[in-house]
């Protein structure tokens, strides 16, 4: 009986671990920022071309989110909302490519009727993405009429890497980039029970992605 | 004892390669842009409505893909969005002050798995046919209209669900192309310019078609532009006047 208390105890002691995360951010400023009351930010994924680095739906709504909430929250429209009142000129074969397409789009009366209706204040796309870039060890189960269990060993190497480009609706001119890094290993060793040590890397990379972008739009220092 | 164990292993067989399915779902938007003036009839056919594309796919068992039930729903938004006004017929002939009927066709489905592509996409590519039809049923212009939708599968549990989203972007991205380059068509553009004139009347001995298919058919000698109809104005002598003024023409 002791035996079992001492591995429940184990598993919820290494439950509460997890892997190590290395972040790293940086931004770029070209101009000026700031959002005033009624403004508002979307975070869209760049879908134009089928490339690895197309960025997660988790990743997008999970910047998108983070922007949002917490006490300075900004106001952010979501990516289908977006594409869906903006139709067709958001979707994969029609989004502008860089800020000089802008302008162009804009003298759509009705396009642009509806950017000033929604408040939109700033575009951001974001490229990128998390792969597995190592996995070592070994694992197996075993299941008998007696009971079953698992030994061995696994790890396992994240790494994220994203970039967000910032567009000013107001002025049609790019006004930055942020750029997400993250890299962690997981473990998972099995003793019976197999206890997983997640390395959260591109929650990670979420995470600070978002902190930077709601400082960057909202701050110009 | 042998029909309990030939039962079960058919039936593992079965989950194994069994049909999988995926049928687009979900709201399509509204073109957000100016109304091209014009009133079309949509003649959405019964074999574009049951479209449903078939394929067995080596090691991955048989799939089906359905897209025909979404197509009403689409080209309802897709028309409210483009045309000045639009109708659902059954026929492509229409009454005036209706300028014509479009009829959209899907000519050909394709999808391809990640394995099969070695990259962590989910594919769909459909190719439409989009005909105009004058009033009274003549071909006004045909034109092909190739649709591409992706969905990876980092966001997409099952393949069913991916493939379900790639047909739905490939549908959006129809829906994108229409809108942005309806107005562009050589022969709407020609027929829109010309008043939305009845197309001519095909010469005796003419080549009918175009057996590829791939190309345009632009109505061949300028009709003078007739009286402009708008559903607004109800059908009128005067409109039948001017086709049968089109018609003598043309011929």
């Amino acid at each position: 009986m002791n035996t079992v208390r001492q591995l429940a105890f184990l598993s919820a002691l290494l439950g509460t671990l997890s892997g190590c995360v290395t972040a790293t951010v940086q931004q770029v400023r070209q101009t000026e920022t700031a959002m005033a009351e009624g403004d508002s930010i979307v975070v869209l994924g760049r879908r134009n071309r089928p490339s690895q680095a197309e960025a997660e739906l988790d990743f997008i709504d999970c910047v998108s989110r983070n922007i949002a909430g917490g006490n300075d929250g900004l106001q952010v429209i979501t990516e289908q909302e977006f594409m869906d009142a903006m139709f067709p000129w958001f979707e994969p074969r029609t989004a502008p490519l860089n800020t000089t397409d802008l302008p162009g789009l804009l003298q759509e009366p009705l396009l642009a009727s509806r950017l000033r209706e929604i408040g939109l204040k700033y575009l951001v796309w974001v490229e990128g993405s998390t792969k597995r870039t190592a996995q070592a060890g070994t694992l197996s189960c075993t299941l008998t009429a007696a009971g079953g269990g698992c030994f061995g060993f696994l790890s396992w190497e994240n790494d994220s890497s994203y970039e967000a480009s910032v567009w000013d609706a107001h002025t049609a001119k790019t006004a930055g980039r942020v750029s997400s890094d993250a890299a962690g290993t997981s473990y998972m060793p099995a003793l019976v029970v197999p206890i997983p040590l997640i390395a959260r890397v591109q929650n990670s990379a979420c995470a600070s992605m978002a902190t930077q972008l709601k400082d960057f739009v909202q701050n110009s220092s | 004892m042998v029909r309990p164990l030939l039962l079960l292993t058919c039936l593992l067989l079965g989950a194994c390669t069994g049909t999988k399915r995926a049928a687009v779902e979900g709201a399509f938007p509204i073109p957000l842009m100016a109304k091209t003036p014009v009133n079309l009839g949509i003649y959405l056919d019964e074999e574009l409505v049951a479209y449903e594309h078939k394929e067995t796919i080596e090691k991955k068992g048989q799939w089906e893909v359905s897209i025909g039930p979404a197509q009403p729903a689409l080209f309802e938004n897709l028309a409210t969005g483009v045309f000045e006004s639009h109708t659902f017929v059954a026929t492509n002939v229409i009454d005036a002050p209706w300028d014509g009927v479009l009829k959209p066709t899907i000519k050909e489905v394709q999808f391809s798995l990640p394995d099969q592509t070695r990259s962590n996409y989910y594919e769909v590519w459909i190719r439409y046919q989009f005909q105009l039809f004058d009033r009274k049923g003549g071909l006004l212009g045909e034109w092909q209209l190739p649709a591409y939708g992706k969905a990876s599968n980092k966001n997409h549990g099952s393949a069913t669900t991916g493939l379900q989203a790639a047909a739905m972007a490939a549908c959006r991205d129809a829906m994108a192309f229409f809108s942005i380059n309806f107005n562009r068509e050589p022969a709407i553009r020609q027929w829109l310019a010309a008043g939305k004139p009845l197309a001519p009347a095909p010469s005796p001995g003419a080549a009918s078609g175009d057996p590829q298919g791939t190309s345009t058919t632009v109505p061949q000698g300028a009709a003078p532009a007739p009286a402009v109809n708008t559903p607004a104005s109800p059908a009128t002598d005067a409109d039948d006047a001017a086709d049968a003024s089109d018609e003598g023409n043309s011929a």
